[in-house]
């Protein structure tokens, strides 16, 4: 009790106000006290100005551009030159498929027919080049002895008779379509649907969760009802992201979960209902704060930014807790409440800042990473976290200051200290963590980490950059979306995953001869690279043409040197394929089909890509990396690469300087920040046996595990080191530490971790496993503080006395 | 100047390889060896024939593949240009010839493993004018304006550089062989493709059709074409004389054995002849593809291979055809025999074996 007692001491129990000199205090504190009404009258109209404008102006969103690095040098090249590349952008596929029969009942068509109409008359859908068998942009064409014949897939009389199913079979096999539109075992069709990326009529942006909506009711919903013999695969960027937004809605819900479960920690830790519910309310009030900025502010809440109430809330919550725990005590020794509020203000205000803004330094850095998602994860975070210093630095205990707490719970606050000074409660838990300032279990908890730490590096040397699995990895393996493209790879020869390189040419120049040689030099290049299947380009309709004229003759399927040959292969190209090549000619794509979007595949495939690039680039040809989704992961997968280290040392770098502003003395620093490392080690680690790439969803966990895990180290060392400053020695100081913030500690790991651990049931995997990393970080770097702290510092810090002066904020303020 | 741009220039010059890049960086593919790759066996492939127990094919990009082992393994040949190839003979195992696009015709003394260019559409053009203008002085042209044509021809054909392809090569022996192309493109050779003799005065081709294929069946050399065109290599060997099928549609191929020749093309069309081609009967194939290549396969039986990879034989000498059921359908370009059981199928996705049932 001597550290308490010894601040008590300077604020002398009062029990009547009239006691109290109101002037006494900072000038912050008397501004803020002397004008509580003013405090809780702007802060309940500043709520509810928030509370409007959370409730009218938030939407949720994820637009495709905001999760790519924006200034990437790819990047650059696919949105200068996006607009021309059609059917690499915003396309939905959606193949209907026939569970009871083949593609050719006359059922099905019905039922594709009425789907593609559907399609073409949904808001958003770039109508022009929605192809369908039902289009007539689907087309066959035959070579006879007159030359050239060709007509739409779908006769024009069809009408389900036997004789037109067989003129529909006949002119799909001429087509040459099956395994692009029509699936491999004449099961199922596709749709293409390229999406517009602003609604024509509203000139705004698309709102993927109206689209998806309208797709599940409209379409799946719709026609695949039982009996039906219908079933809907659909997939697609836009789909994707409707999914993650519906995801989202689902987290919402979490919040109530994690919402519950600090109330129940704040309950446990209080036993009184009066405070807790002001701790939970204050953080809500956080939250709503936070959400109105966001909505104010004009950004929406896409699946990163979604998170940031959960962390505010838990940070919220227990800042609140230790606002709380310091009224508790003083008004359990009899002092007004009014009284109690203030004291804990001197005491706190500047401790909770210190901690707050090294959190903020956590979100700050985020801003580095140039990905807008992230960005707006970094910003509205910060947000946050200045929000909290109003509500629960300020509102709480002025707030507290009117409600004060319920006696009993209050007098059990100080039984239960005096209790664990005599030895009971959890004092068994906080003297075994003391032992770690002596010698062999200094040097056992220093070995162990290192060991743990040198493991961990091992392991994590294996850590992979970008998406390991299948499929969509925004999604669950198991999810709906992610079973349609798996049906959808296994009917359908090409593969969801298309990495592009963009070939500009001036105008007409695409389908230049050297241009469309040196274009197949490089399609072909790629083809000898593993992980590519197949590769796709202007050349090989323009082949298929040559050949068609000839008589259909496959010694003519080549490239001639004619140009008259070669601009009528594009011009018949351009009917059939309007998506090889642009209006005038100067962007024509050459598209890889790949296997997977494994990081090593796709690193081989941009590392040839570029050297031919390279090497081959002229005025008149420009090869340009990349578009196709794989080409946006892979360039995705180098801004993340770099972030990934950059990120580190920047919030190691910020959090170093905000240790040594606090401590002045590099001893400290090294003491608070070696189980931070230890932490980020064994993170990687983790991330490597639960098969976690590095990606953009995995960067601000280390940020956040760093930047909020340093708290731990400011409140146990701040004392330590004062107490040591005091002449106490070593294991001393820690106990005190202990004593005064130990409680404090383990709630913070606490609660925070309990704010993040639901998102690991969230159907959106990378915020699953934000939610186990995370986690383990808040935990680890708890138990790393309370155990290799005095370790630490029994190596480091065991006379410090004698170098170090302090400049100790937290300390002055408390002894002030 | 960068260092790269000196680099280049010497490595050619020392390597002997010719200086490859023009002034705009862009490297010729006829100047450009063709690329190794383990899927040049697997991609599509144009001409496929017998050099001795070995099988040869050759096809995109230069690509030339071979097989000692009845086509279970294929290595791939070193090839001095990376254009478009479509056909090879070898009339001997060691010596062969495969012709192209870019009017190239590359040489092989070793069976197929390396080849060397004997000319190419840059050179062929100059071939002509030169020959035609040495004719016209010479007065063995026939009439002026016939002379002046063949003159302006060979003229244009010059100018075109090496737009021109050659669509089929047949050697007699290691000596004598002719390569026939677009628009009537034709030349001969005596001596091992050391000189080529243009041959276009001796066609009976006015319109300047394609010539897709040229065989000898029996004691006769016949070329087929474009648009039902079917020649017959007079008995003086002076000229080919047009033949009549009836049929207005491409022939992309001609085969035969035992006194019958057997034209196969557009749309499942096949005609025989048991008269030298003087008279025609239509072979009922069943098909409605292009029949696009054919192979003789041992005493009268005949193979027939179409675009959409279906395979006809006759054990007849063409008499009738039944189907042959193939393990996978793949769209083919050629066919060569190994014995009367195998054949190899050269197509779209490559080079396969199968065993005819």
């Amino acid at each position: 009790m001597a550290v308490a007692t010894d601040l008590m001491d300077r604020m002398p129990i009062v029990r009547s106000l009239e006691d109290f000199n109101q002037n006494s205090g900072t000038k912050l504190e008397r501004l803020i006290f002397n004008n509580r009404l003013v405090v809780v009258v702007a802060c309940v109209l500043a709520t509810l100005l928030f509370l409007f404008g959370a409730a009218t102006k938030l939407t949720l969103n994820a637009s495709f551009e905001r999760m790519i690095p924006q200034s990437q040098p790819y990047i650059k090249n696919y949105l200068d030159n996006r607009a021309e590349l059609r059917g690499l952008g915003n396309v939905l596929r959606i193949v209907v498929e026939n569970t009871e029969g083949d593609i050719f009942d006359p059922k099905y068509q019905e039922t594709l027919r009425k789907i593609s109409d559907e399609l073409f008359l949904t808001p958003g859908v770039d109508r022009a080049w929605l192809k369908s068998l039902w289009t007539p942009g689907v087309r066959w064409t035959e070579v006879t002895e007159e030359g050239f014949r060709g007509g739409p897939v779908m006769p024009e009389s069809y009408d389900g008779s036997p004789k037109a199913t067989e003129q529909l079979r006949l002119n799909i096999a001429r087509a040459g379509i099956v395994g692009r539109f029509v699936g491999n075992d004449f099961k199922s069709s596709m749709i293409v649907v390229p999406l517009l990326d602003k609604d024509p009529a509203t000139g705004r942006q698309i709102d993927y969760r109206a689209l998806s909506r309208t797709l599940e009711e409209n379409i799946r919903h719709r026609y695949e009802q039982d009996g039906s013999g219908t079933r809907i695969h659909m997939v697609g960027f836009a789909k994707l992201v409707g999914d993650l937004i519906e995801g989202l809605s689902q987290v919402m819900m979490y919040f109530a979960i994690a919402a519950a479960i600090a109330v129940a920690i704040i309950y446990f830790y209080t036993r009184c209902l009066r405070s807790t519910a002001l701790v939970v309310a204050c953080s809500v009030v956080a939250v709503v704060w936070q959400l109105g900025l966001v909505a104010f502010l004009g950004f929406e809440l896409d699946p990163f930014s979604i998170l940031v109430p959960f962390l505010i809330f838990a940070i919220g919550v227990s800042h609140g807790a230790q606002k709380m725990n310091g009224i508790m005590q003083d008004i359990g020794q009899g002092t007004h409440r009014l009284v109690a509020a203030r004291y804990t203000f001197r005491r706190l205000f500047l401790a909770g800042m210190t901690a707050l803004l090294a959190d903020a330094v956590g979100f700050a850095v985020l801003m580095l990473i140039d990905i807008p998602v992230i960005k707006d994860l970094a910003l509205s975070a910060s947000m946050g976290v200045a929000v909290l210093i109003f509500t629960n630095l300020i509102l709480l205990p002025v707030l507290l200051s009117y409600t004060g707490v319920s006696a009993g719970a209050a007098e059990r606050s100080l039984r239960a200290d005096q209790a664990e000074s005599s030895g009971k409660g959890m004092a068994g838990l906080w003297s075994w963590l003391e032992r770690f300032t002596e010698r062999r279990w200094a040097l056992g908890a220093v070995g162990v980490s290192l060991a743990l730490a040198v493991i961990g590096f091992v392991v994590s040397l294996q850590l992979k950059i970008g998406d390991l699995e299948a499929g969509a990895p925004e999604l669950r393996a198991d999810s709906r979306y992610n079973k349609d493209n798996a049906y959808i790879s296994g009917s359908y020869s090409l593969s969801s995953d298309q990495f592009a390189v963009i070939v500009k040419t001036p105008a007409e120049g695409c389908l230049n001869y050297q241009t469309l040689v040196e274009a197949d030099r490089l399609a072909w290049n790629l083809q000898q690279l593993p992980g590519v299947q197949t590769t796709v380009f202007l050349g090989n309709a323009v082949r298929q043409i040559t050949a068609g004229s000839n008589e259909g003759s496959p010694k003519w399927l080549t490239l001639a040197r004619n140009q008259n040959v070669l601009n009528y292969g594009a011009q018949q190209a351009s009917v059939n394929n309007p998506d090889l090549f642009n209006n005038d000619c100067s962007v024509m794509p050459v598209i890889a089909y790949l296997s997977d979007h494994r990081a090593e595949t796709l690193s081989r495939v941009v590392e040839e890509s570029a050297r031919f690039a390279e090497a081959n680039s002229t005025p008149e040809h420009q090869f340009l990396l990349a578009a196709g989704n794989a080409g946006i992961e892979a360039a995705t997968n180098i801004v993340v690469h770099e972030a990934n280290r950059t990120m580190l040392l920047y919030v190691y770098g910020a959090v170093i300087l905000l240790c040594f502003v606090t401590f002045r003395n590099w001893r400290a620093v090294v003491v608070a920040i070696v189980p931070l490392v230890v932490t980020s080690i064994l993170c990687e680690a983790l991330m490597v046996i639960l098969g976690i790439g590095v990606k953009v969803a995995t960067l601000p966990v280390i940020a956040l595990g760093v930047g909020i895990g340093v708290d731990y180290a400011l409140y146990l060392l701040s004392i330590q080191l004062a107490q040591q400053r005091a002449g106490a020695s070593l294991a001393v100081a820690y106990k005190r530490s202990i004593k005064f913030t130990g409680k404090v500690v383990a709630l913070v790991g606490i609660t925070l971790a309990a704010g993040v651990v639901t998102w690991v049931w969230s159907p959106i995997k990378f915020q699953a496993d934000m939610g186990i990393l995370l986690t383990f970080m808040f935990v680890w770097n708890m138990i790393g503080a309370l155990v290799l702290i005095p370790a630490l510092s029994h190596f480091l810090l065991d006379k410090p006395a004698r170098s170090a002066q302090f400049n100790l904020s937290m300390l002055r303020t408390a002894s002030r | 100047m960068n260092i790269r741009n000196l680099i280049l220039p010497c490595l050619a010059l020392t390597l002997g390889l010719p200086l490859a890049a023009s002034a705009d960086g862009f490297r010729d593919v006829l100047d450009t060896p063709a690329r190794q790759s383990p899927f040049a066996a697997k991609s599509l492939l144009n001409g496929v024939t017998n050099a001795g127990r070995r099988v040869v094919a050759v096809g995109q990009r230069g690509h030339i593949v071979y097989s000692d082992d009845a086509g279970k393994s294929w290595r791939q040949a070193q090839v001095p240009v990376s254009s478009d190839l479509v056909a090879v003979s070898f009339p001997t195992p060691e010596k062969g010839w495969a012709v192209g696009h870019d009017g190239v015709v590359l040489h092989s003394v070793d069976g197929g493993a390396n080849w060397t260019r004997q000319l190419d559409g840059r050179g062929a053009g100059k071939i002509m004018s030169d020959f035609y203008a040495a004719q016209a002085a010479k007065g063995s042209l026939g009439s002026a304006e016939a002379a002046a044509a063949l003159i302006d021809e060979a003229g244009r054909i010059a100018a075109q550089g090496a737009e021109n392809p050659f669509l089929d090569v047949w050697f007699a022996d290691e000596n004598n062989g002719f390569i026939v192309g677009a628009f009537n493109l034709i030349f001969r050779t005596a001596d091992g493709g050391k000189t080529w003799e243009p041959w276009f005065h001796r066609t009976a081709n006015p319109n300047r059709l394609h010539f897709y294929a040229l065989r000898k069946v029996g004691n006769s050399l016949y070329i087929v074409g474009e648009q039902g065109l079917v020649q017959k290599l007079d008995a003086a060997g002076e000229r080919f004389v047009t033949l009549e099928t009836g049929y207005r549609g491409t022939f992309f191929g001609v085969t035969g054995s035992d006194g019958a020749v057997i034209v196969h093309g557009l749309r499942g069309h096949a005609f025989r002849s048991l008269d030298g081609g003087a008279s025609w009967q239509k072979i009922e194939t069943g098909l409605q593809d292009g029949v696009t290549g054919s192979s003789v396969c041992g005493e009268g039986r005949i193979v027939l291979v179409s675009q959409a990879g279906r395979m006809l034989l006759s054990d007849n000498s063409g008499a009738s055809f039944r189907p042959v059921k193939l393990e996978q359908a793949v769209p083919a370009s050629a066919v060569a025999c190994l014995g009367r059981d195998v054949s190899v199928i050269a197509g779209a996705r490559g080079v396969s074996a199968q065993v005819i049932q």
